[in-house]
């Protein structure tokens, strides 16, 4: 069961990097940011760009489109939700036109039709005698460093403490001299950043179309619910169980069914334990 | 005496005040109505393709000495926006509707076309259940006909008589799997095909659904290996085509493939996708070959007028057009039981074969008439027809890292 | 027990005059069949302001109910021939009693908890849908309703009708004590708790009433399409329908409905912009939330009150 073992990774791995985003943002500054999903359709769109208009090699773009992304995770932070702040659902409804008008831009600037990003590791791959993409493989590596790297950013690096300390407590944080603005706007970055980067890598697997957000968005939903609203490590531990379940159900039942699986994960969660595995 | 002076009155009466009647709507123009989802390609093709139609019949001199004007309707992706789309066109008092992709929406817009005794010629949805309602109802329901693509029903026979015919008659393989999404059209799809299959002595060693929206096709790529299945025949309308090829391509599949894949399509599909498409093979309505004597020349047509490859809509729009210009001609008149009398009686030889209609106002499919055609990707992203033998432009070719040294 | 003041009660009399006279003046299905169209979705957000307006819970999962009570009577007639009348009868009982199942174990969570878990729940029901598509009809849906007897403006006056009154019994409703007692709750539930009120009860109760307005919206609403279809139970038109809620103020039932109804008549109209429809759609919806605190027409309907007095 090599297959499973490899597969689930994979899977594990892209809803990961979307769901850490995602409870990094509510976690620290209390927002449903219902835009992750056009951050992230937008990451691989800029990634077209990049390889499409400038003939970028597939690892310059996806760095590119990190760029582009950690910079419009801002600006939307500092236009559409910091002025806001005062109402929740004012807010949300923010986000959530601004995902309308975004998936809208991308429909009729491209058209409806599916577009390719290049992979940056093409070929399959034998690893413990199972066939995989080497693409896949690149998935499993980065979400490991990129969110060792935000964990280790967020309990030793000073903006990183700064960040911790005002997901804990806002108005104590400010007391102490933390710039809250400056917080959220970093937040919002790293958000939007790791969004882009999964589409980036998970992408030229998967298809480009306008509305290809809106799944990996409900899947982050749901990891996020089941690993607790604000909490990275039971994102990473949710990541890993609902991946596996989907794999697993796939493997012995039937694909038909792999979906529902983060779907009942989450009513079961909402149900008997709202807060989630790891959740305050 | 008297009597055939009245009646020679009367004659030229009738006459007369037929042409007059004529002549008074001369200068209105003929409306079709296109309802399509204008947002996606195939939409766009059907409304370029029906303007391509237009243009012709007006640059002769009109239908009937009028000119045909094109009203669009947005369907949307909603069976509400659908139902909008045709009540908004019958509002604006279209002679006839050309137009349609999902089957869904289609079904929806049916009773609303039939209350309006408004014709309607189908150019995208294959749902029998589109054509049933002419039989159950012929009364209520006679306005609607399908000029494309062939229903579920032929398209079923043509996949099974393609198992059977090619990959087991001529490639020697007998394990075939079935992979398909979790829809109703194409569970529809399978039986037939499946039962075909089974009695020509192919064994179905696989066959498990799909829910579209699955981003990793890995555990069943590796379950279709292991079964030992040698074909496998997808089943994909809603699911990203892009996505289930290239992982199949990426995880070189010990299985070659051919089946219902609408996104592969696409003309750009093998180019867009990096040449990931290469020895698929998927049923498909035209191509650039001489079906008729009128293909090519339409197809370089659209292409220098649009600047792209026709999608499969597009034939169908373009023929509905010409179709409905016919019957009226025919019928002399724009009523529309007239109308419907003499589409029924159509012979017309189009660019995808010859249309006709059987008594459900169904497109017929056979030799000389529409073809299902298997067209396979092949070097450098020629399509190629490898079925039905008599419009083969080619042989089939192997999955790339199948082929024997 | 509070009633309507007199200025609502003549505008909305004023109103329902107007509505009644379009079938007078035209006999257009097209004009006919948007209006019913906009009058389902003020039912439908007049309801969801009823529970998630008045306790502050917002519910992301209202397409649940109204695919739910849309394909109860679609059913009905095309498997058992059930005339469409008897389906609208009891496609608010199916749908208000899944909302006091669903309430049960989801009325007790917090903030945006709720919102996330009937998001799912209808996620779920939309899925299963299409899973269990040898009795859903699948993708496809359930077509060929047979329409009730009469004319198009005879079922364009039922909606009317049955939507004018529904909306007034859900305003009585959230006027009256039992009204106070939901905002109570959405205020301070544990206060209302510790003063010996039932919050459970009243929230559940609120709920299966939301969903049994919201199914019977749906029911007239797959009367007049003829068709039940998945997209009924899609959480595009959950969202549709909190938007409306919002534009109009949250907590007025009147302010959801209007809204609604205008809304459901302008996107109809961008028809024209062809391909931009829904970017101005979302454009329009940005500025209404940067510029509005509490919605647009509840607001607006104070002021014009205010200057006409």
């Amino acid at each position: 069961m090599a297959e499973i073992l490899l597969y689930g990774a994979a899977s594990s791995a892209s809803y990961a990097l979307m769901a850490v985003g995602f409870t990094l943002v509510f976690g620290v500054a209390r927002v449903l940011n219902l835009a992750h999903g056009a951050f992230y359709a937008c990451g691989a769109y800029a990634m077209y760009g990049f390889c499409a208009a400038f003939g970028a090699a597939p690892a310059i773009a996806v760095l590119a489109a990190i760029a582009v992304l950690a910079a419009v995770g801002a600006i939307v932070n500092r236009f559409f939700v910091e002025p806001l702040r005062a109402r929740p659902m004012a807010v949300l409804m923010s986000t959530l036109a601004l995902s309308i008008v975004a998936e809208q831009t991308l429909l009729i600037t491209f058209g409806s039709q599916s577009r390719n990003i290049p992979l940056i590791l093409d070929g399959p791959v034998s690893l413990l005698g199972v066939r995989i993409g080497a693409q896949g493989l690149l998935l499993i590596a980065v979400a490991i460093v990129v969110i060792g790297a935000l964990w280790l950013f967020l309990h030793k690096a000073k903006l990183g403490k700064a960040i911790y300390a005002t997901s804990q407590d806002p108005v104590g944080a400010q007391l102490v001299g933390i710039r809250t603005s400056t917080v959220f706007a970093v937040v919002f970055a790293v958000s939007a950043a790791m969004a882009a980067l999964s589409a980036a890598i998970v992408g030229p697997m998967q298809t480009v179309s306008p509305e290809m957000g809106l799944m990996p968005m409900i899947k982050a939903f749901s990891v996020v619910i089941v690993g607790g609203l604000g909490s990275i490590g039971g994102s990473i531990a949710a990541a890993l169980l609902l991946g596996y379940s989907e794999t697993i159900v796939s493997y012995l039942v039937s694909t038909e069914w792999a979906q529902i699986v983060s779907l009942v994960a989450v009513f079961v969660t909402l149900v008997v334990r709202p807060s989630g595995l790891f959740g305050k | 005496m008297q009597k055939t002076r009245i009646k020679l009155a009367i004659g030229v009466f009738a006459a007369l005040s037929s042409s007059v009647a004529l002549a008074q709507t001369s200068d209105k123009p003929v409306k079709i109505g296109i309802a399509t989802a204008i947002q996606l390609d195939r939409g766009k093709d059907t409304v370029s393709a029906a303007q391509m139609a237009a243009d012709e019949i007006n640059a002769a001199g009109g239908l009937a000495g009028r000119k045909i004007e094109l009203v669009v309707a947005d369907e949307g992706k909603t069976t509400n926006e659908g139902v909008g789309a045709i009540n908004k066109l019958i509002s604006e008092k279209v002679d006839v509707v050309v137009g349609g992709y999902n089957s869904g929406i289609t079904l929806a817009q049916l009773p609303h076309l039939s209350r309006a005794k408004t014709i309607y010629l189908g150019v995208g949805a294959s749902a029998p259940a589109i054509q049933d309602m002419v039989e159950k109802n012929y009364a209520a329901y006679k306005y609607i006909f399908r000029v494309n693509p062939l229903s579920s029903i032929d398209i079923s026979k043509s996949i099974g008589d393609f198992i059977v015919g090619k990959v087991y008659g001529e490639r020697g393989f007998k394990k075939v799997a079935i992979v398909a999404e979790n829809a109703k059209w194409a569970r529809d799809m399978i039986e037939p095909a499946a039962e075909i299959a089974k009695a020509a002595g192919v064994e179905i060693v696989f066959e498990e659904y799909f829910d579209p929206a699955t981003p990793d096709f890995a555990p069943l790529f590796s379950k279709v290996a292991k079964s030992g299945a040698q074909y496998m025949i997808p089943m994909l309308a809603a699911t990203p085509s892009d996505l289930f090829v290239k992982q199949w391509y990426d995880m070189a599949v010990p299985v070659e493939m051919g089946g219902v894949d609408t996104g592969s399509l696409d003309a750009d599909f093998f180019q867009r996708i990096g040449g990931k498409s290469l020895s698929e093979t998927a049923i498909n309505y035209i191509t650039r070959a001489p079906l008729t004597a009128k293909t090519i020349p339409w197809w370089d047509e659209f292409v220098s007028r649009f600047g792209r490859e026709p999608q499969f809509t597009a034939p169908g729009a373009y023929d509905a057009v010409h179709v409905y210009a016919d019957a009226v001609k025919r019928a002399g008149s724009f009523a529309s039981d007239a109308v419907v009398s003499a589409l029924e009686n159509t012979r017309h030889t189009g660019v995808r074969g010859t249309i006709t209609f059987d008594k459900r106002h169904d497109l017929v499919a056979g030799p000389g008439l529409v073809n299902a055609l298997w067209i396979q990707w092949q070097e450098g992203g020629r399509r190629v027809v490898i079925w039905p033998k008599d419009l083969a432009t080619g042989p089939m070719i192997s999955a790339p890292w199948l082929k024997k040294p | 027990m509070r009633f309507f003041n007199r200025t609502d009660s003549v505008v909305s009399l004023a109103a329902l005059a107007l509505l009644a006279a379009v079938p007078l003046l035209t006999s257009d299905n097209y004009v006919l069949g948007i209006l019913i169209t906009a009058i389902c979705y003020a039912i439908w957000a007049g309801s969801w302001d009823l529970l998630s307006g008045l306790t502050g819970r917002e519910n992301f999962g209202h397409s649940l109910f109204i695919g739910a009570g849309a394909y109860a009577a679609a059913y009905l007639n095309t498997a058992y021939g059930i005339d469409l009348g008897w389906g609208i009868v009891v496609a608010p009982l199916v749908s208000g009693t899944l909302g006091a199942l669903i309430g049960l174990p989801t009325l007790r969570l917090q903030g945006p908890y709720f919102a996330l878990a009937t998001l799912v729940a209808s996620a779920i029901a939309h899925t299963l849908c299409l899973l269990l598509w040898r009795v859903t009809g699948g993708e496809e849906g359930l077509s060929g309703i047979l329409p009730m007897a009469g004319s198009q403006s005879d079922y364009y006056y039922l909606v009317l009708t049955i939507g004018f009154v529904s909306i007034a019994a859900m305003k009585l409703f959230a006027l009256s004590d039992a009204g106070l007692v939901l905002r109570a709750i959405g205020s301070d539930e544990a206060i209302c708790r510790a003063a010996a009120i039932d919050v459970d009860a009243y929230k559940i109760t609120t709920f299966a009433f939301s969903a049994a307005f919201a199914g019977l919206g749906g029911a007239l609403f797959a009367g007049y399409q003829l068709t039940a279809a998945p997209d009924l139970l899609s959480s595009g038109l959950s969202i549709t329908i909190v938007v409306m809620a919002y534009v109009g103020g949250m907590g007025t039932i009147y302010g959801p409905a209007v809204a609604a109804l205008f809304l459901a008549l302008i996107v109809e109209y961008l028809r024209g912009f062809g391909e931009y429809r829904l970017l101005v759609y979302g454009l329009i919806l940005l500025v209404v939330v940067r510029l509005t605190r509490h919605g647009f027409v509840d607001p607006f309907w104070r002021w014009l009150k205010g200057r006409l007095a």
